[in-house]
């Protein structure tokens, strides 16, 4: 999906227990893999601040990994508290939109 | 026959178990309708999981029939899922947070956010001055006043009350003399503790002096403080523009919206001939504004007076409204009062959830 300057969520919700659903200001419902996010931590405790390399290791974060609370960042961001007790990541606005695969927008990409 | 008080007043004497809260308080009670001998209202159980209060019902219909006069309850029960709002954290009953930065030091960017805030003040708003530079806190200066801020419950704290403003400064909680340093963590949390912990109480804005630059205590800000939007302060040099371009992408990553930029020092107001001279070459904000996209807030003149005024505890559009550099302030007031209206409250204050199951 596009990641426009003024992109930005509308409302959260919950399809199930382990999917994410963001209502984007541009009308797109997105469905976000709650474990797939836990793996995207942008933090410089998952991702080495200098070489840009993953230092989480995906067999380290359970399989069951839920949300606990999600929170905005300023205007800008989402932080997520997560049930293995990892707190510190910073999901721009863009890197969700991102990371949403709408069908409907195959050939958006990161146009 | 019951009078709805009445009736009010016998279901308050039901508690919801979940929230520890009467049916009344909890707002459960709605469309509540005395007919005669009957009573007839909804019972909404709200609560964030969709969980079953019909046990709430017979409870409700007990106490209500044990009022005189009544013969029959009729209660329609349902429920809703919401989670609960958490309310924001920080500055609650503030309507607006307008930043007032600068790509870099010494271009009257406190000068700028006091003369702000008294001239929102003017124009008849209740507003806060909140003096976020912490390296080098002015406002008490400005302010001429070296009140302690009043501790409010275990570790809560009331602004100091000036000039018609609410007034908050690291600098009244520490001796004036001592330098800050401060690492960047130290940063963080002494600028969240200040933003969490000041009482400030049902205000129309709240103008926030930022430290110069785009380090550590911009982006704590940018993250914790619901920001209405930005004004940037320069000076029409071309060094001072560059880092105000820098100030501008700092708000825009962050997305705070910039209500525009200021040129301060733009010209010099002879005193003796009333002469206007272009001392740093004057415009060059309003061509970087144009540059940029975002709207010209107006040039502030240099005048003598504005920088002893504010030494002297006075700045210059309270004791002299109708000079040059007051007029522009004022008008610099009137232009942010104007798009602030036109805003919305932080759009991101829906985006908070507690995950189920």
């Amino acid at each position: 999906m596009r990641a426009d300057r003024d992109l930005h969520p509308l409302g959260l919700g919950q399809d199930g227990p382990g999917t994410l659903v963001i209502d984007w200001s541009d009308g797109h419902r997105c469905s976000l893999d709650v474990r797939a996010l836990r793996l995207a931590c942008p933090c410089a405790e998952c991702v080495d601040e200098w070489t840009g390399e993953q230092r989480l290791r995906e067999d380290a974060v359970p399989d069951n990994v839920r949300p606990v609370r999600i929170d905005p960042v300023g205007q800008y961001a989402l932080t997520v508290a997560w049930t293995d007790g990892h707190t510190t990541g910073i999901y721009t606005f863009e890197r969700l939109a991102e990371m949403c695969a709408c069908e409907d927008d195959q050939s958006g990409g990161a146009a | 026959m019951p009078t709805s008080e009445q009736v009010l007043a016998a279901l308050k004497t039901v508690q919801d178990p979940d929230l520890g809260k009467d049916v009344v308080s909890a707002g459960f009670v709605k469309n509540l309708f005395v007919d005669g001998a009957t009573v007839r209202f909804d019972l909404v159980a709200v609560s964030p999981d969709g969980k079953d209060k019909r046990a709430l019902v017979p409870a409700c219909e007990q106490v209500v029939r044990g009022l005189d006069g009544v013969a029959s309850v009729q209660i329609a029960y349902r429920s809703e899922v919401r989670a609960p709002k958490a309310p924001r954290a920080i500055m609650p009953d503030v309507e607006h947070v307008v930043a007032v930065a600068s790509g870099k030091g010494g271009v009257g960017k406190s000068t700028v956010a006091a003369n702000l805030a008294l001239g929102l003040h003017l124009e008849g708003k209740r507003v806060g001055l909140l003096d976020a530079d912490i390296y080098g806190p002015s406002m008490p200066t400005m302010f001429a006043t070296r009140a302690r801020p009043e501790p409010v419950g275990k570790d809560r704290i009331l602004p100091v009350e000036a000039q018609g403003l609410k007034l908050m400064s690291i600098g009244f909680l520490v001796d004036p003399d001592q330098p800050m340093i401060w690492r960047g963590p130290m940063v963080h949390g002494a600028l969240s503790q200040f933003l969490e912990q000041v009482v400030w109480g049902e205000l129309d804005v709240v103008v926030v002096d930022m430290p110069p630059g785009t380090g550590d205590a911009q982006l704590t800000l940018g993250q914790k403080a619901p920001l209405s939007g930005a004004v940037i302060v320069t000076t029409p040099q071309e060094v001072a523009l560059v880092d105000a371009r820098k100030g501008l992408k700092m708000f825009e990553q962050v997305k705070v919206p910039v209500l525009g930029i200021v040129e301060n020092m733009s010209y010099f107001v002879c005193d003796g001939c009333d002469k206007q001279h272009d001392l740093f070459g004057r415009g060059g904000a309003r061509r970087a504004a144009t540059e940029l996209g975002v709207p010209f807030l107006g040039e502030i003149p240099l005048q003598s007076g504005v920088p002893q005024s504010g030494d002297e505890g006075q700045p210059i559009v309270v004791r002299d409204p109708e000079s040059p550099a007051g007029r522009a302030f004022r008008e610099l007031a009137r232009t942010v009062a104007r798009t602030l209206a036109f805003q919305g409250k932080s759009a991101t204050d829906s985006l908070s959830m507690s995950w189920q199951g």
